[in-house]
């Protein structure tokens, strides 16, 4: 709750309503924000998830995916890398354990 | 006996080529290898019989034999055994619709109807029947699977346990020193992060990061207090933190007013931390030094250092009362066990020049008194600081410094525009240069002509024409 106080300072009251002024948040420019290390590294897990078809990091890509969810701070900026970095966890996911086989390697 | 021993001789010959050739033609299946065929007993009779009926069933198609067979397997080169219960073949790939070269009784056997329920088996003593194995497999195939879904519902529920802890944090800080009848509400007029009267106390920027504002003092704009609590909702961090602990902090940023505070650059805190800071921070770094004890007066606790401008700011900043009540030996081990630093100056690098920011460890929730003393300061200060005025020979000291730090600010920004023209004049010399090399050899070469005319224009005698009448 934000309280204002109407009443008059005497000699002792450090208050002065006149000299209030409200809150204006400063704006942060995204560079200035931290860097999402755990978005980061789920891409690179996811991707290589699809690529050498490792089950480990697709399953490790969706674990930094929740943690980067967790952590997110800028909507706009984060939820893209958070996006990519989940859409490749999922689809590692999804060819890895639906998708075909590997061929079995002839002695 | 000649013929006779010449006859023997061919069947011999015969019955090796027809024996080689049924090797070959194993060896075709799948997991054989035509080395491995070379072994073989010679026995015919051994070749068909050997062989347990394969039931028709589609073995697994990555069957991974252990280490200890592949070892095996080296020392003595024989068909590979599986411990697969779903085939029991030596073959790696059983195909259902290939029946070639098995024998009439073999394909009797997978004909005849199945023995009764009631009749026992026949198991070998010598070898015991691997039931165990199948479940091992299942269990080890699935404990990634098992691990990292546990892992997620780990995640999921410290989230959710996490936020709560740094919220019931947050709200025990505002609770204790922003609502009614507290020391801020005796402060400050306007309390809370929004324009309306019902508008929040705290703004919650991230879910480890709060802010509380508040405005409407004497010598003073306002005060930003922002929490940053440990990262409790995310269990990486949380697991970081018991291998690196740190704590949860409290900055608070006082904006003074321009004509309220006097030059001054003080600063104080844990003999650590005033170290890095006087060589971090950039006014510190500047304007002021590490100030030694003065002889014959109550002075801060050993814990701490004093960085200041001048002793004259150090003495008059360190009053009895905030020594009795915080920084003082006694005081400091009971109240200011949080404390961690404060900064007052005029010349802080940023949008607000003049301002104090105090930084104090939170302690949990149940025990917000131990910072009662600490935030008291904050206020104390602002009138400490607010009616404080320099003598005039330390004024003239300070003067001389900022117009020193000004002058340098000054050569600074006149050096940086210039490395920027010389900047844009070696660029645009550059795309000059490009141009030019971009035109073709024919206009250069036509600009060579209209040059060269020019110039004998200039070197022929000037002749003055006089017109005839």
């Amino acid at each position: 709750m934000s309280h204002s106080h109407g009443n008059t300072p005497s000699a002792n009251d450090p208050r002065q309503p006149s000299a209030a002024k409200p809150y204006t948040p400063r704006p942060i420019a995204p560079e200035d924000l931290p860097v999402d290390y755990s978005g980061f590294i789920a891409v690179i897990l996811g991707v290589s998830g699809v690529m050498f078809r490792y089950k480990i990091c697709s399953w490790l890509a969706l674990i930094f995916c929740a943690q980067s969810l967790a952590n997110m701070r800028n909507l706009e900026t984060d939820l893209k890398q958070i996006s990519m970095a989940m859409m490749f966890a999922i689809m590692g996911l999804v060819t890895n354990y639906l998708g075909p086989n590997r061929p079995a390697t002839k002695k | 006996m000649n013929r006779r021993s010449f006859s023997t001789c061919f069947l011999l010959i015969l019955y090796l080529i027809s024996l080689h050739h049924h090797l070959l033609s194993a060896s075709q299946f799948e997991g054989f290898d035509a080395s491995e065929d070379d072994d073989v007993s010679d026995d015919s009779s051994d070749l068909h019989h050997s062989l347990p009926p394969p039931t028709i069933t589609q073995s697994l198609p990555d069957p991974q034999p252990s280490s200890h067979d592949s070892t095996s397997d080296q020392s003595h080169p024989e068909p590979p055994q599986y411990s697969d219960p779903s085939s029991t073949t030596p073959f790696d790939f059983w195909d259902e619709d290939e029946f070639e070269g098995l024998p009439v009784e073999e394909i009797e056997a997978i004909d005849s109807p199945p023995t009764p329920e009631n009749a026992t088996e026949t198991v070998d003593p010598e070898t015991p029947q691997d039931t165990t194995a199948p479940s091992e497999k299942k269990k080890k195939s699935y404990a990634i699977e098992i691990g990292c879904v546990c892992f997620l519902i780990a995640l999921g529920i410290n989230y959710i346990v996490g936020k709560r802890e740094n919220e019931s944090l947050a709200l025990a800080w505002a609770a204790k020193f922003a609502s009614k009848d507290t020391i801020f509400h005796k402060n400050f007029s306007l309390l809370g992060v929004g324009d309306g009267v019902e508008s929040p106390l705290l703004l919650k920027e991230a879910l480890n990061v709060f802010k509380f504002y508040a405005s409407g003092r004497r010598y003073c704009h306002g005060l930003l207090a922002t929490m940053e609590l440990k990262s409790r909702h995310d269990l990486i961090s949380r697991v970081f933190n018991l291998v690196v602990p740190c704590k949860d902090e409290i900055t608070v940023e006082v904006y003074m007013n321009e004509e309220a505070m006097d030059h001054v650059v003080f600063a104080m805190a844990k003999k650590k931390a005033a170290k890095t800071m006087q060589k971090e921070v950039k006014d510190l770094q500047r304007f002021a030094g590490i100030v030694s004890p003065p002889a014959g007066r109550k002075w801060v606790s050993e814990e701490l250092n004093v960085i200041s401008e001048s002793k004259e700011v150090a003495g008059d900043l360190i009053t009895d009362t905030v020594l009795d009540q915080v920084f003082g030996d006694k005081a400091m081990e009971k109240y200011g066990k949080n404390f961690m630093s404060m900064h007052i100056s005029d010349q802080h690098p940023g949008k607000h020049r003049k301002m104090m920011l105090f930084k104090f460890s939170l302690p949990d929730a149940k025990h917000m008194d131990d910072i009662v003393r600490l935030v008291a300061l904050i206020p104390y200060y602002i009138d400490l600081v607010g009616r404080y005025r320099l003598s005039s020979q330390a004024r003239n000291k300070t003067e001389t410094g900022r117009q020193k730090a000004a002058e340098e600010a000054y050569k600074e920004l006149q050096n940086a525009r210039q490395e920027a023209l010389q900047k844009k004049k070696a660029e645009r010399k550059k795309l000059m240069e490009e141009a030019e090399a971009k035109l073709s050899a024919e206009v250069i070469r036509k600009k060579e002509v209209k040059e060269r005319a020019r110039q004998v224009k200039k070197a022929m005698p000037k002749i003055k024409m006089s017109r005839g009448h």
